[in-house]
């Protein structure tokens, strides 16, 4: 069975099972016809077949490991495990129009990170990211958080929704962002992270705010080296394939030349979502 | 000597930077700032490989209005900072 779906203006679609699809509910939002505009294929598989590859970078994160490697004839490939449990294998083509990708156990989880990733490696040349924060709108514009995991991107959105009028969650862990026009605007996804907040809508981006805890609330714009380091930190992708790296160079550029960038040392309390708010909403 | 390999030269709005984007440098903490000299002949050792500063100080001087006293003074202390960044190897 066949479904595809549209996630900021760029379409894929994921062949599989019946059975998956009454699984992924986060993606029904986004779920639409088949219009030629499909940028890549996630092909689903249960398969304990091992895949011969070398490993290249592997990236750790809270008991979960994503491990990339290539085929000895250059496909990618990603290796998902939890608590050092191979979960599910993709294999890209060169290309990366096409995924297959073999799961042994958390098919859903299996899925969501190819999916994730397919999007990553597929748009990357198309002034297009996935970028790591938590997102919040305001009279019409978008505010986008980031940091290190465990900074408080998603506590200072809930003090935006909690002390600023008008405000709404767009996405809590991982939007898209995109640049039309010399526009840059921001995408709700079927990725949130642990939030179930998985909401079909885009807004300009007012500002961009890198966040740091501290003992005080502090807020600063940023210089332009330093703002393009805060955003390709939250900007995964595989970088020492040359494309991608020029890719998301040219995405991470441009953002940092269109977008105020902020850097906001905080303490988690109303104080620092008002100076924040105060500093960067509505000013260009 | 040679560039480690991994480290690209970019223009960020405008400003020459080196950023380790391989997979044996991947750090986006440390980065590396260079004027427009420095980055020229950053791009030059990257051509040629297997650099020496007599080299760069060659191109430096076939390239630019400076003598060649100069233009090895100058290579000589550009290079002299690679080194201590740990740029090369």
């Amino acid at each position: 069975m066949r479904k595809h779906y549209t996630v900021a203006g760029h379409g894929f679609v994921v062949d599989a099972e019946e059975t998956l699809f009454p699984e992924m509910k986060q993606y029904e939002p986004f779920m639409d016809e088949e219009d030629g505009n499909t940028l890549f294929t996630l092909r689903v598989q249960k398969s304990v077949a091992p895949i011969l590859y070398r490993e290249l970078h592997r990236q750790e994160d809270e008991g979960t490991s994503i491990i990339c490697g290539e085929t000895p004839e250059g496909k990618t490939v990603l290796e998902f495990q939890v608590s050092d449990e191979v979960m599910g294998r993709l294999v890209c083509s060169q290309d990366f129009t096409v995924g297959d990708v073999y799961y042994m156990g958390q098919r859903l989880y299996v899925v969501n990170n190819s999916l994730m990733m397919m999007y990553t490696f597929a748009s990357s040349e198309k002034l297009t990211t996935l970028f790591h924060s938590s997102v919040v709108s305001h009279q019409g514009k978008a505010y986008m958080f980031l940091g290190k995991s465990g900074t408080g991107k998603s506590t200072h959105s809930q003090l935006w929704l909690k002390h600023i009028e008008g405000t709404e969650l767009v996405n809590d862990d991982n939007p898209v962002v995109r640049l039309i026009d010399g526009e840059a605007r921001v995408y709700g996804s079927p990725w949130s992270g642990k939030t179930p907040c998985y909401r079909n809508v885009d807004y300009p981006i007012g500002g961009i705010v890198k966040l740091k805890q501290a003992p005080h609330n502090e807020i600063r714009r940023m210089k332009p080296v330093e703002a393009y380091v805060a955003l390709a930190m939250s900007i995964s992708g595989m970088r020492w394939k040359k494309q991608m790296g020029d890719g998301l160079h040219q995405t991470e550029n441009l953002l940092t030349a269109t977008v105020p960038i902020w850097h906001l040392s905080c303490l988690p309390d109303q104080e620092a979502a008002e100076l924040c708010c105060k500093t960067i909403a509505n000013k260009d | 000597m040679r560039q480690k390999k991994g480290l690209v030269l970019r223009d960020v709005c405008g400003e020459k930077v080196i950023i380790g984007e391989g997979l044996e440098a991947v750090d986006f903490g440390r980065l590396m700032c260079l004027n427009d000299t420095a980055a020229w002949l950053w791009e030059k050792a990257s051509e040629i490989g297997d650099f020496s500063v007599e080299e760069l100080a060659e191109a430096l001087f076939e390239e630019f209005e400076v003598t060649k006293e100069q233009a090895l003074q100058d290579v000589k202390d550009i290079v002299a900072k690679w080194e201590e960044t740990g740029i090369l190897e």
